[in-house]
């Protein structure tokens, strides 16, 4: 960890990392112009931008800058923990996947088709995004924040059971009747995709 | 400076005046002239001196106002009414020195002609002519001085006027801000640039009265409504702090208060969000936006809690509707409308959200038929934390309209509430945005 921004981007540049927690208020050097230097030198290493500024310029901003995600304080550590492992993972591929699997759940993205044990799942359009976002992070915890952001582009909480209905239905659809249960609900934290 | 500007228009105007009369009338005695040495000429067809002599004689026995002289080589008249003059050729013009003024001669314009034997000359009196031209002098001396005096007087008093007002201003403003800042500026009633200065300035003092108004509500309004939940906070920690509270009744206390804590946070988010909206200026950077997706995606976010209250949720969206304005806002303003119209509505009422297009416009209203907002507190309700008497209760904070309100204001339009009879209507109206605009 670096105490101000001249520092960090000093380590950031002179090791290889597997990811970037950036706050955008540093000392010496802004968060913002790390990222964007970090990137100059084409760094491809996933950022986590942390601050308390939560307008959609901000955000905007801070994307374009180059950083992956964005959370604004305060955050629960559930939250972060969460996104940490869901940028860590991300694996540079070129090809553009166009079948995602996990047991014998199988999504055709080109087809938008989906398939529990060879057995045809017939899937709203606003299910299958969710299910086809709990696919790319299987395995992961996925916090409500995140599939609100990621499925319905929201960025605020409405407050509303929204994320558990769908949750619930997709659920009813894809795990009812099956012997193996793949959507599970980590209380307190979000909900997560796993054999 | 006006006084200058008078004075030289006013030579101008002279100069041409006196120019063109004075030249016109030059110009009708040497026509004059020249067509009677016409005459004489005809009537003398040898032009010989004597032929010529006999001529002007009989001409000047009959006083016409003419002057004739008809001289010899050596220049002694021999026929005429003028004493002798050098022989000069073509149109001349002389006037005596002042103390012969009144003679019929002494200012005569004319033209010579040499002829054989001698010289003819035939002129008419100027007199009159220059006595016109004394007077156009005169009467424009008189006008300029006149014009030039009325000229610096006007300007004295007129600037003297304009400097008193201007003070005026300058003093009361600086009154009304060291004091009162509810009074305002008086407005003559001339409608002058002067007038409309102040009509700005007051404006802009209307501006600063409100801000700061809002200013003292707000801070207060915040003190008073966040003691609230603050204070069952310090009483729910303290309770767990008692020396005989169960490791499970602590841990639980500690959880609601985490709880209790975000919903403070959400408070002061929501603040600062009003405050960071209220405070951008307008229409910066905004984006084709798409309505009718925008709208399903809200309505789709509430629809569990309309579920969970056995309360309908309608859609009446028109496709393909774009406005131009900033995504997220927008759909936290229709997210608190359609919040705001479920939670101050009984269970099983209805909520119905409608977008269609409305001439050139696009209008969104989200209508309950719940219990409504009387007509006088409609535009309080808009205020930070005000709650209806009714609605003391009710799960909330109290600025979800404020925000609404807000958010409509950046996109330079109005949140309007109205009577649904019964509930109420909440609705917002865009200019509507073309699709070959963003191609």
């Amino acid at each position: 960890m670096a105490r101000n921004g001249r520092d960090g981007l000093h380590r950031a540049l002179s090791e290889p990392w597997d990811l970037l927690i950036v706050d955008r208020m540093l000392p010496e050097l802004d968060g913002l112009s790390l990222v964007q230097e970090v990137r100059h030198r084409s760094i491809t290493t996933p950022v986590l931008f942390l601050t308390t500024l939560s307008g959609v310029d901000d955000r905007v901003t801070g994307l374009n800058a180059g950083a992956d995600d964005y959370l604004v304080k305060p955050f629960s550590f559930a939250e972060l923990l969460a996104r940490v492992a869901a940028l860590g993972r991300r694996l540079p591929t070129l090809a553009v996947e166009t079948t995602l699997a996990v047991a014998d759940l199988e999504v055709n993205l080109v087809e938008r088709t989906v398939t529990r044990g060879g057995v045809h799942v017939e899937l709203l359009p606003r299910e299958f995004q969710l299910l086809v976002y709990l696919m790319k992070h299987a395995d992961q915890t996925v916090t409500r924040a995140m599939l609100l952001e990621n499925v319905w582009d929201v960025h605020f909480d409405p407050n509303t059971s929204v994320v558990e209905t769908h949750i619930s239905r997709l659920r009813g659809k894809i795990d009812r009747g099956q012997s193996t249960p793949l959507i599970h609900t980590l209380r307190g934290v979000g909900y997560t995709l796993r054999a | 400076m006006y006084a200058t500007l008078t004075g030289v228009s006013f030579l101008v105007l002279f100069a041409v005046v006196f120019l063109s009369t004075t030249r016109f009338m030059r110009h009708q005695i040497d026509d004059s002239v020249a067509n009677e040495i016409e005459e004489i000429f005809a009537n003398s067809p040898d032009r010989s001196f004597d032929a010529l002599r006999a001529a002007v004689d009989g001409l000047a026995r009959h006083p016409s106002g003419f002057l004739y002289l008809l001289q010899d080589s050596r220049g002694a008249p021999r026929a005429g009414n003028l004493p002798p003059v050098d022989a000069k050729q073509g149109v001349r013009e002389w006037r005596a020195a002042s103390g012969q003024s009144h003679s019929a001669f002494s200012a005569v314009r004319g033209r010579g002609v040499t002829v054989d034997g001698g010289y003819l000359f035939v002129g008419w009196s100027t007199h009159q002519l220059l006595e016109m031209e004394e007077m156009i002098i005169e009467s424009f001396a008189w006008g300029l001085a006149a014009s030039i005096a009325l000229a610096l007087v006007g300007g004295l008093v007129m600037g003297g006027r304009l400097m008193q007002r201007i003070e005026t201003i300058s003093i009361t403003s600086r009154s009304i801000l060291g004091e009162d800042l509810r009074q305002r500026l008086p407005v003559t009633q001339t409608g002058d640039e002067l007038d409309h200065l102040t009509g700005s300035i007051n404006t802009m003092l209307d501006r600063i009265e409100g801000l700061m108004t809002g200013l003292r509500q707000v801070t207060t309004d915040i003190a008073h409504d966040l003691r609230t939940p603050l204070t069952r906070l310090r009483q729910r920690l303290e309770l767990a702090t008692r020396p005989d509270a169960a490791i499970e009744a602590v841990r639980a206390t500690l959880g609601s208060s985490v709880t209790e804590v975000d919903t403070i946070l959400n408070i002061f988010g929501a603040l600062l969000r009003i405050a960071q909206i209220e405070g951008r200026t307008r229409r910066a950077a905004f984006l084709p936006v798409g309505l009718s997706d925008l709208m399903s995606t809200t309505a789709e976010l509430y629809r569990s809690m309309a579920d969970d209250n056995s309360q309908t949720l309608i859609e009446t969206i028109e496709p393909s509707l774009m406005v131009k304005g900033e995504r997220e806002l927008l759909m936290q303003l229709f997210a608190n409308l359609i919040e705001n119209a479920l939670r101050h509505s009984p269970r099983g009422s209805t909520v119905r959200v409608i977008a269609a297009r409305f001439e050139d416009r696009v209008r969104v209203s989200i209508v309950d038929n719940g219990r409504g907002i009387p007509r006088e507190e409609r535009s309080k309700v808009l205020q930070r934390f005000y709650r209806l008497e009714a609605s003391r209760t009710t799960v909330g904070n109290g600025l979800g309209l404020s925000l609404a309100n807000a958010i409509a204001e950046l996109h330079d339009t109005t949140l309007e509430l109205s009577d649904a009879d019964p509930g109420l209507c909440a609705s917002v109206s865009f200019e509507a945005s073309h699709h070959h605009e963003f191609e």
